[in-house]
């Protein structure tokens, strides 16, 4: 794939909606099933996601003339570790209310799918500025993946948005727990495509 | 054979260079992470006791730690604590030695700092000089007396006991005569909407005012709970002026000797829970009441 074409604003959106991490590339389920039962961890996981995710590529897209091809995944991998580790490390030192909420998480993102594929596919194969760009719409898609599942599971699940009673009552339990995350990943990308085909025919009706 | 050593090369400078950053950024915040867990911890055993912004710390407030410790020499056991002593006027630490009957053994003092006494391995290593082999010792558990000037707040105790996915840790405050004060949940790895809600004021502080009597004979029932003591359970939804002293009373003598009711859809969680308080406040004031006369006996100058 050679460079990309692409304007900075196309990058952010093609992350958030046409290559949407969890809905259309289908990667980094597992923590899109397991930790999605609330806004609040969603939030706290996407933007974790987000932070990895745009340093990481600005490194690789610096280093790429000088990682050898046979070693470029462990490389990724070394540099996804070493960010995890530092952000890890600075938030428990600077900010320790936030670290509180998010520090389970943060671990966890050194074995996500998405970050390495983004690397391969596109920081080392682009300059600092669209690698920036491509990061900021990757980890913000999967922000928006994770938080409209926690919304959704939560409300349905607990009744509640952000830990705030907005129902007063639990419409279904069953969201809480782990298989329904399955569902509604499911459904979700059911969604998602369905409004892809649809957009699609209109615009063909239009170009006619 | 050039490319492999290329590739050799390449990997191990990345790692160097990774290393470096990682072990660069520990180090320059290892510090302020130790003090910002200390602070936690401080902070949640200060909100137990009681003290939050309106009613703030007193200066005169004291938290001495214990740490019991099983020393075992040649298969007969015996307990040892690490606790506060009073030695020309300062505090240090010393190790007494209580038997399995209750019987008072020994009592040695510890080369170790007040700062120091925290951290596991400043302990083992004062505790290595001080016990001889062929005596060995494993560290048990750990107690935290809160004292407010000469009167004794409660004793703070640190437990942890498996719950339906995983380990749940939790803090437990008792005041002298045993009954439990406040109960917080440190740490709990279960199911959200379902276990998780051990950790609503609903839930722990159903265990608040229960007595050492109660506790024993405590059970789990399958029951919804009754309508105004939820309210008066979940203290941050409290309206103003909506529970006055006197009703307050009365909702804490209606429902002192209430067992625990279940969360919906998590019994064995619910179980879990009082099943391990119950052993935590148990086996505590079996102990403390062993160590209490031990020390009484042989007029140990403990500090608190």
């Amino acid at each position: 794939m050679p460079a990309t074409t692409k304007t900075n604003f196309q990058l952010v959106i093609n992350g958030i909606l046409k290559e949407n991490p969890i809905f259309r590339l289908a990667l980094s389920m597992c923590p899109a099933v397991g930790i999605s039962t609330t806004m609040m961890n969603g939030l706290m996981l996407g933007i974790a996601v987000l932070f990895v995710q745009v340093f990481s590529s600005c490194t690789i897209s610096l280093v790429k003339d000088y990682i050898h091809p046979r070693i470029r995944i462990p490389t990724y991998t070394l540099v996804i570790a070493t960010w995890v580790t530092v952000i890890d490390l600075t938030l428990a030192a600077l900010a320790p209310v936030a670290y509180k909420q998010m520090g389970i998480f943060i671990k966890l993102i050194v074995a996500f799918a998405i970050i390495t594929m983004r690397l391969e596919v596109f920081a080392c194969k682009n300059t600092l500025w669209p690698s920036f760009w491509d990061g900021v719409g990757m980890g913000g898609g999967f922000l928006f993946g994770m938080l409209t599942l926690g919304f959704v599971r939560e409300l349905l699940g607990a009744g509640q948005l952000f830990g705030y009673d907005v129902l007063g009552f639990r419409p279904l339990l069953f969201f809480a727990l782990p298989v329904a995350g399955f569902f509604c990943v499911g459904f979700l990308m059911a969604a998602f495509n369905y409004i892809e085909i649809v957009y699609n025919k209109r615009k063909k009706a239009v170009n006619r | 054979m050039k490319e492999i050593i290329r590739i050799t090369l390449g990997l191990t400078i990345s790692c160097l260079i990774a290393g470096i950053i990682m072990g660069g950024v520990f180090t320059a915040t290892e510090k302020a992470k130790e003090h910002n867990e200390y602070l936690n911890v401080r902070g949640t055993m200060t909100s137990m006791l009681g003290f939050n912004a309106t009613h703030p710390v007193p200066a005169d407030l004291r938290l001495y730690s214990l740490y019991r410790y099983i020393l075992d020499k040649n298969g007969t056991k015996s307990i040892g604590y690490v606790l506060p002593v009073k030695k020309d006027k300062k505090i240090s630490y010393a190790l007494v030695t209580v038997g399995l009957d209750g019987k008072f053994k020994g009592l040695s003092y510890l080369n170790i700092s007040e700062e120091k006494v925290s951290k596991i391995e400043a302990r083992k290593t004062a505790l290595d000089a001080v016990v001889k082999p062929p005596e060995t010792f494993t560290y048990a558990d750990s107690t935290i007396i809160a004292k407010k000037g000469p009167k004794l707040l409660a004793y703070l105790l640190p437990g942890e006991f498996n719950g339906f996915k995983s380990v749940i840790k939790v803090m437990l405050a008792l005041n002298s005569k045993f009954t439990i004060t406040a109960l917080e949940i440190m740490e709990d790895d279960e199911d959200p909407g379902l276990g998780a809600e051990i950790s609503e004021e609903y839930f722990k502080n159903q265990f608040d005012d229960k007595s050492l009597q109660t506790m024993k004979k405590i059970k789990v029932i399958k029951q919804p709970l009754p309508n105004d003591y939820r309210r008066y359970l979940e203290k941050s939804k409290w309206k103003k002026g909506e529970f006055t002293k006197a009703k307050i009373d009365k909702i804490r003598k209606k429902y002192k000797d209430h067992d625990i009711c279940a969360l919906t859809g998590a019994t064995i969680t619910s179980r879990a829970m009082t099943r391990g308080i119950k052993g935590m406040v148990k086996k505590f004031a079996y102990r403390i009441r062993i160590l209490d006369n031990a020390l009484k006996q042989n007029k140990v100058p403990v500090a608190f």
